[in-house]
């Protein structure tokens, strides 16, 4: 075997086929193979970016892997242990050790829910002692993600979307997970609250040391983030690899069409900013200087 | 030259969109002015809530109800704001265009594009037959791009990709042979791949036909590789606007900047990104 250590996630050969009913006129009721032969592994600490366009899968495999629906075949190892063969108290383990921050905020918040609540259900549900009691570990989990402690007892609905997105942040890491899955949980957000959102959720990983599985479309997000990319298209996995290899090097057919589709601001215009940002600072130190 | 040759295709001024509320009027658009040269592309860009989507309902007339417009629109010399809801009816669609987000909405389910292609043509052009008219809808369609047109004509909207439906509302707009464009976030649910058709057709289109375009739209990769000039909005106001290459070059507003630093870029990490805390978020 290989040095590198046994890595935290394993699936094999996934398949997950859904039984499609015919609507009568043109089409058959048939299997609809959404996820296909898939093989991934997430390696302790890592961020391993599933990507692809919509209806290629991605996010079948993250459901499988958070155990939301069965695969129809394959198997899938987390720390060792085979997760659609967990019960009982493993099973409950399992559901707090992998926490799923999902794309819409407000919907996977509870609106009738203060905050508090919300940020400590996973350890009410858990049975486990709350440290230091409801209203302390929640403020202390607020500051952890950029909220203000004192906004504990709103509810949802007060939060803008950045801000709520940073509340479902809060409730994964309430308990600790090893593996969070991130299903296009900055898609929504707009482009200057998204780039704070990745920076906390890099930010979190070098803290609190959880491998990730992030789950998006935007391919120019994943460059942030990603430690690995896998591509996947038509529910297979076309392509694996380490970040800059897979945008640097793309091997596959498909990743190439994906990756020159992207839309781009001039990398020379960037140049240009960047001078005249600096010139600017130059002259505002100068000016500073003077007075 | 002549003063129409000069005169720009879309010209805004003091545009200010209303809505009344029991404590007062809340403007969503506020005092903007821009102007569209003919053949030109311009971009108006913003987060939500700038007041972008307002900004275009208001040219074409479509605010909902209850909306406050004041201030000028003069297109191609004349002053929309002045239009009956008749006389705009017959400049919409007609010389003016518009391409929404979601093609879906925007066509009947009950009626084969073809069939929806060919009266929204009819109704601007009075004399046209249904077959000449399923003739235009057939050439449409073909020059979208979309295969075997002669028979997808007969073929209602749910049979269409979301790409695909969104060519049919392109063939549609383009039937008619617009002067004006207007296209609100047209590739926002669209996968990468078909945004990358979507936009090289409606270039080809304005290529083929000098028809102007305003694209809005929050994702300035987008507007970069598109337009010509750029509105930047925040909270219905103008924040600055400018050719395309000033604007992303040397912005001189702090919000450009901090809105042009976020945008992630696919070919480099990002150092980064300025970082607010959540407190200083707008709420």
């Amino acid at each position: 075997m290989s040095d590198t250590p046994e890595p935290l996630l394993r699936a094999r050969n996934l398949v997950k086929e859904f039984t499609v009913s015919g609507n009568g006129l043109l089409s058959r009721s048939g299997r609809l193979r959404a996820v296909d032969d898939v093989s991934l592994e997430v390696r302790t600490g890592e961020t391993l970016a599933l990507v692809g366009e919509s209806g290629s899968g991605k996010s079948t495999t993250a459901r499988l892997i958070a155990r939301l629906i069965d695969p129809t075949s394959g198997s899938i190892e987390f720390a060792g242990q085979e997760v659609h063969a967990l019960t009982g108290k493993a099973l409950h383990a399992y559901r707090s050790e992998v926490q799923v921050v999902f794309q819409d905020p407000y919907s996977s918040l509870n609106p009738k829910h203060t905050v508090e609540r919300i940020v400590t259900a996973p350890l009410r549900y858990q049975k486990r002692p709350i440290p230091g009691g409801a209203r302390v570990y929640a403020k202390a989990l607020m500051e952890r993600v950029g909220l203000h402690p004192d906004h504990s007892s709103r509810f949802p609905a007060q939060f803008s979307g950045g801000q709520a997105q940073r509340i479902g942040i809060a409730r994964a890491l309430a308990v600790g997970p090893k593996l969070v899955i991130a299903d296009e949980a900055v898609s929504a957000l707009d482009v200057s609250v998204q780039a704070q959102v990745i920076n906390l959720l890099r930010r979190l990983q070098d803290e609190e040391g959880f491998s990730c599985l992030f789950i998006a479309h935007d391919l120019a997000v994943v460059r942030q983030i990603a430690t690995r990319v896998a591509v996947m298209n038509g529910g297979r996995i076309v392509e694996t690899g380490e970040r800059d290899q897979v945008f640097g090097e793309p091997r596959d057919p498909y990743t190439r069409k994906l990756l020159a589709a992207v839309p781009r601001i001039r990398p020379e215009w960037d140049a240009a900013r960047r001078r005249n940002e600096q010139a600017r600072r130059d002259r505002e130190t100068k000016e500073a200087a003077r007075r | 030259m002549s003063a129409t040759e000069t005169q720009a295709l879309l010209r805004v001024r003091g545009l200010t969109v209303a809505f009344p509320t029991a404590r007062g009027n809340v403007d969503v658009v506020k005092s903007l002015d821009f102007d569209l040269a003919r053949g030109s592309a311009l971009g108006i860009v913003g987060e939500s809530g700038s007041g972008k989507s307002m900004t275009s309902l208001a040219v074409m007339g479509l605010l909902p109800k209850g909306a406050i417009r004041t201030g000028s629109i003069e297109f191609d010399g004349t002053e929309l704001t002045a239009l009956r809801e008749r006389e705009m009816q017959s400049i919409r669609g007609d010389r003016i265009a518009m391409i929404f987000q979601d093609p879906l909405s925007s066509l009947n389910p009950y009626y084969t594009v073809g069939t929806q292609i060919a009266e929204a043509y009819r109704s601007h052009r009075r004399g046209v037959t249904r077959r000449q008219a399923r003739a235009v809808a057939i050439e449409a369609m073909e020059r979208v791009h979309i295969r075997d047109a002669a028979r997808r004509v007969d073929h209602y909207p749910h049979q269409f990709s979301g790409g695909m439906r969104q060519r049919v509302m392109i063939a549609m707009t383009l039937s008619m042979e617009p002067d004006l464009i207007i296209a609100d976030e047209p590739t926002t649910a669209l996968d990468v791949t078909v945004q990358a058709q979507i936009l090289d057709l409606l270039a080809e289109i304005r290529a083929d036909t000098g028809a102007g375009l305003v694209l809005i739209t929050h994702d300035l990769a987008v507007v970069s590789e598109v337009t010509d000039h750029i509105v930047v909005m925040r909270d219905g106001g103008l924040v600055e606007q400018g050719a395309a290459e000033r604007i992303f070059c040397d912005p001189q507003e702090a919000y450009t900047r901090m809105l042009l630093d976020a945008v992630p870029r696919i070919d480099d990490e990002i150092g980064l990104l300025r970082t607010m805390t959540a407190a200083q978020e707008d709420r």
